[in-house]
């Protein structure tokens, strides 16, 4: 098991109102599967991919990663797991305005401290995975929304990540970019990526190895398609 | 429009009041201080402007230039060549002397001083200055009157209405009695008359006796010429080389005249005296010169406050531009003009500084006292020209400040703006603006640092540098009047009697010298005839044991010897007689010796004078630090044959503390010369007016450099905060790609620390030549340390760094799911 989560609980307190985001998660994922996650708007699945990806602590209960257990690291050790095993795609791009494409996705190996060259060769290569190696220099107010969210995908991929988490990947693009995207995550899944995707589509759900439906903050049902 | 202004500044304040305080705080401290300067500025600047008639008041300058040495200007001149200049000149008006003079009035054994001149009955119409009591015309015609400055009527009497009243003067042991005869008014501003307590009639007896009535070349005061035009100035300048040859040529041993060629060393300058307050940095004898550079300085630091505080509110106004972008946007879809959005940011600004401004002013009324009481001067706030320059500040800095951020938020595409995800910031241009800001405020900050470092080491260097003597344990006493053999002796037997003290001696300089006499020597080296001027100096028994000077070769006076005996006035007049003497060591490096011991046993001549130097001592300075310690050549006077002519008694002691000895010698002083009033003092303090000027100057720097790093640093914080929050979400996502806490810490830092770098690498250079070149007006100096650059540029840095990491951690820290939600 690469991913055991067990007994997950966020709860957000704020002054007055106790909003409970993840009641009582019990989640395993194998290395190489490709999940889907589905739920209605506000069951929590964002916020259940922000813990799986550390950039959130739940309040209550354990994750543990390839037998180790990240709860209970500090925030330095979170961001060293971050940059050696993750590559997180944002459902809203979250590409840095100021950088160029090649800027954005490089800053994923930038934390590593790999040799720029070696860092030039496996950007150049993740450009050429998602197909935007000809908007290198552009910045990203210059791409459209479907480019943008290939880059996301290029710079979570670039440091070829053990665990790839993706929120509504295909959220905010049409069909035909849509189909793309999964196209390159199931691509990756076969070169042997794990993948977390949050989705609101059935179909792009139906891609997947398996399907967790969510409800109130809770997991539900969680099936294997059928391949 | 107003109340539009009004409540968009009052929203702004209510919705970020950090940035909108610091803003407003940042200015008023600008304005505060630049008018404070101003006024400081404005203070020197009017130097005897509100003298009636001063474009046409001149001084008379001499001009001394003899060979092979430094020129010498005087502010004294002849009295001699008053009825000279009478006759020759028909530009002058009206002239007159002025014999600077210290009183005293006797009270039940104390002593109370007044500052005043000896002078002539034209003193009143010259300077234009009202009595309150009294008539001018006539209050200086009676040998014994008496005119009062109405504070000194005040101190001495309690009452304004003092005419007729009998008092006995002491000046120098002197007694007479005067009525007084007027009472004057004061003189608005600055002016060398500032001080003046008392006026009198010179004395008809020092007109017949003291040689700077009698002779060319021999100077005691000032001699100041009203003119009937300005600028009949020129004309008399252009002849008076003409004059000096006409009148102060003669023969070689004429005493009165100075030799035949009078011109070739000798020259009459006129100063009008609008012009002497700076003139006289440079002039001997005259005491309220003032550095016109070291005044423009202190100007161009109030100015460069003010530019800083400026730039602070263009910095925070771009800044926060691009918070409004969406309230411009919607403005904009609702039908505002461009123009009419510029006026309401443009007229936003205006009100802001005008509020600084009002705080400013208010600043500027606790500052200047402050300022005042640093500077020693009697600087006040004078609103006429406060608020005229308040009013110019206002609308230059309101308009500066608003231009920028009107333009670029007038200038924003509502389209652009509402699509955008995120507020814009004002776009690469207004990042760059803001940064350079922040480079040329540092850069202010840092430079200005660096000058108040080197001002604080020269000061401190100057004050606690080697003399050539040794200050501690050491009293010097009130300049003797007089040569008479009697009195010195006995008031050196009593000293010398007083417990405590281990040794007296007489010299005829002291630290920080009246009056200076130079004679030429010749020497007949090996490499050809050397000709030197030498400062003349006679020294005593119990000198040497007084002021531990230095013996750097040969051996010093002993009084068992007869040859080291010195001349007397008659030698020294006719140039007869052969003696030992001790010279220092600039003496033996100007006279061509390579080591003070080859100068031991070679005789010097003036005339038919021989001297010969058997010994070398180590320079002593008694001169200001600014100026260097010429040759000096030192006789010796064992009082057995010869009298000193007004010896100033010294004294080294021991065992007990300074103030106890100074009053046990003022008491022992008092029963020998009950006349004279005492005035032991340690040198440190006889040289005091050497280093105040400079150390108080440097404290106006400190005040400058404190105000301008804290106003950088305002500046640097608010952009810190803003740049902080506009920066949260980039920071969410560094942390998502695995940047850790420290590496984004270290990235904010350093783009905030950027500019400051580049403010380091501009201010060096600068500060640089500039504390060059103002070290180089001292003769005695630090040199110019790296160190002094590494401390203000480290602790700019620090605290810059101080500044901003608040802001970095709290980014730094952040949550980044939280960070990334807060878009
Ligand atoms: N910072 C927060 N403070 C308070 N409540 C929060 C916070 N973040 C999320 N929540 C709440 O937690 C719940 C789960 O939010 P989450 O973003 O995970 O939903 P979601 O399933 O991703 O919804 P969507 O499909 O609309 O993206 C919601 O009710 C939300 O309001
Ligand atoms: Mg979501």
């Amino acid at each position: 098991m690469l991913i055991s989560l067990s007994h997950i609980q966020r709860l957000y307190r704020s002054d007055e109102v106790e909003t409970t985001a993840l009641l009582d998660i019990e989640l395993g994922i194998e290395a190489g599967e490709f999940v889907a996650i589905m739920g209605p708007s506000g069951c929590g699945k964002s916020t259940l991919l922000n813990i799986l990806g550390t950039i959130d602590r739940p309040t209550g209960g354990s994750y543990s990663f390839g037998g180790q257990e990240l709860t209970e690291l500090g925030e330095a050790a979170l961001a060293a797991f971050r940059r050696e095993n993750l590559g997180y795609v944002f459902q809203s791009f979250n590409l840095i305005d100021e950088l160029t494409i090649e800027e954005n996705i490089e800053l994923a190996l930038i934390y590593r401290r790999m040799p720029k060259a070696e860092r030039r060769r496996r950007v150049a290569h993740a450009m050429d995975h998602v197909g935007i190696a000809h908007r290198a220099r552009h910045y990203p107010s210059q791409l459209s929304g479907g480019q943008q969210q290939r880059a996301a995908i290029a710079r979570a991929i670039v440091g070829e990540p053990r665990l790839i988490l993706a929120d509504e990947p295909t959220g905010n693009l049409d069909t035909e970019n849509g189909a793309q995207v999964m196209d390159i995550l199931q691509r990756l899944n076969d070169e042997g990526a794990t993948i977390v995707m949050v989705t609101h589509s059935p179909s792009h759900a139906d891609l997947a190895k398996r399907r967790v439906d969510m409800l109130d903050g809770q997991v539900v049902i969680s099936v294997r398609n059928a391949i | 429009m107003l109340m539009t202004i009004v409540r968009g500044v009052l929203r702004q304040a209510r919705r970020h009041p950090v940035y909108v305080g610091l803003d407003l705080l940042g200015l008023a401290l600008g304005i505060g201080v630049f008018l404070s300067l101003a006024l400081l500025v404005r203070y020197e600047y009017s130097f005897n402007a509100g003298l009636p008639g001063v474009g046409r008041l001149v001084r008379v300058d001499e001009h001394w230039t003899p060979a092979g040495v430094v020129p010498l200007e005087e502010a004294d001149a002849t009295f001699h060549a008053l009825p000279f200049l009478r006759q020759d000149f028909p530009e002058i008006e009206e002239a007159l002397r002025l014999l600077g003079t210290t009183f005293r009035i006797e009270r039940d054994g104390k002593f109370t001083r007044f500052d005043g001149y000896a002078t002539d009955t034209s003193f009143f119409r010259v300077f234009g200055i009202g009595l309150s009591r009294g008539v001018a015309d006539d209050a200086l015609s009676r040998p014994d009157g008496l005119v009062l400055s109405e504070k000194a009527a005040m101190k001495a009497f309690g009452t304004l209405d003092v005419l007729g009243r009998r008092v006995e003067l002491n000046r120098s042991g002197e007694r007479s009695a005067h009525v007084v005869t007027g009472v004057m008014r004061p003189v608005r501003g600055p002016n060398l008359l500032a001080n003046t307590e008392m006026v009198v009639p010179i004395p008809g007896e020092e007109e017949r006796t003291r040689s700077c009535f009698q002779y060319w070349g021999s100077s005691c005061g000032e001699v100041i010429l009203r003119l009937k035009k300005p600028e009949d100035i020129d004309a008399m300048r252009a002849r008076m080389r003409d004059f000096v040859i006409r009148h102060a040529s003669g023969a070689e041993n004429d005493h009165v005249a100075i030799g035949p060629h009078p011109e070739k060393m000798y020259q009459l300058l006129l100063v009008p005296l609008r012009q002497t307050h700076f003139y006289d940095v440079n002039v001997e004898d005259s005491d309220d010169g003032v550095d016109r550079n070291v005044v423009n300085a202190i100007g161009l630091i109030g100015f460069l406050a003010l530019v800083l505080a400026c730039a602070n509110t263009v910095n925070l106004a771009t800044a926060r531009a691009g918070l409004r972008a969406r309230e411009v946007a919607v403005r904009k879809t609702l039908g505002a003009t461009r123009r009419l959005l510029f006026v309401q940011f443009m007229g936003e600004a205006l009100f802001v500084t005008t509020i600084a401004g009002v705080v400013g002013l208010v600043l500027c009324e606790i500052l200047t006292p402050e300022i005042a009481s640093l500077t020693g001067e009697a600087v006040t706030v004078s609103y006429g020209f406060v608020l005229a320059v308040l009013l110019v500040v206002i609308v230059l800095s309101g308009l500066a400040s608003g231009f920028h951020p009107a333009a670029v938020l007038s200038g924003y595409r509502p389209a652009a703006v509402l699509a955008a995800a995120r507020m814009p910031s004002g776009g690469r241009g207004a990042a760059r603006l803001r940064n350079s800001l922040v480079a040329g405020q540092f850069a202010i900050a840092i430079a200005i640092i660096i000058c108040t470092l080197v001002i604080d080491r020269q000061t401190a260097f100057m004050r606690n540098a080697d003399r050539g003597y040794e200050k501690s344990g050491l009293l010097i006493g009130q300049q003797m009047r007089g040569s008479d053999p009697v009195l010195q002796r006995r008031l050196l037997d009593t000293l010398r009697s007083v417990p405590g003290v281990v040794a007296v001696g007489f010299g005829e300089l002291e630290p920080a010298p009246h009056s200076l006499s130079h004679t030429i020597y010749q020497y007949a080296g090996p490499n050809g005839p050397v000709e030197i001027q030498m400062l003349f100096d006679r020294v005593g028994s119990g000198y040497f044991e007084v002021y531990r000077p230095r013996l750097l070769a040969g051996r010093w006076f002993d009084p068992m010897r007869g040859q080291d005996e010195g001349p007397d006035a008659g030698n020294l007049q006719d140039g007869t007689g052969s003696f030992n003497v001790v010279v220092n060591a600039k003496a033996t490096v100007k006279l061509g010796f390579s080591t003070p011991g080859q100068a031991v046993g070679q005789v010097l001549t003036a005339g038919g004078l021989k001297a010969r130097i058997i010994g070398v001592i180590d320079d002593v300075r008694f001169v200001s630090p600014r100026d260097p310690v010429g040759p000096e050549i030192l006789f010796f006077d064992t009082l057995s044959r010869v009298p000193f002519v007004n010896p100033i008694p010294a004294v080294r002691f021991q065992g007990v503390t300074r103030a106890v000895m100074a009053e046990r010698l003022n008491r022992a002083w008092t029963s020998v010369t009950p006349d004279l009033a005492s005035n032991f003092q340690p040198a440190d303090e006889r040289m005091a007016a050497f280093f105040t000027g400079d150390e108080r100057r440097g404290h106006i720097f400190t005040v400058g450099a404190v105000v301008a790093l804290l106003i950088a640093c305002m500046g640097l914080y608010s952009l810190a905060a803003f740049s902080a929050i506009r920066r949260v979400h980039e920071i969410g996502i560094r942390k998502t790609l695995g940047a850790s806490g420290g590496q984004i810490a270290i990235l904010l830092l350093r783009d905030f620390l950027r500019p400051v770098a580049l403010a380091c690498v501009l201010a060096c250079p600068v500060a640089w030549v500039l504390m060059r070149s103002w070290l180089s007006g001292f003769d005695q100096r630090v040199s110019l340390s790296p160190l002094h650059f590494l401390i203000a540029t480290a602790g700019a840095f620090l605290i810059a760094t101080l500044t901003v990491l608040g802001q970095t951690f709290r980014v730094a820290r952040a949550e980044p799911a939280r960070a990334l939600r807060a878009q």
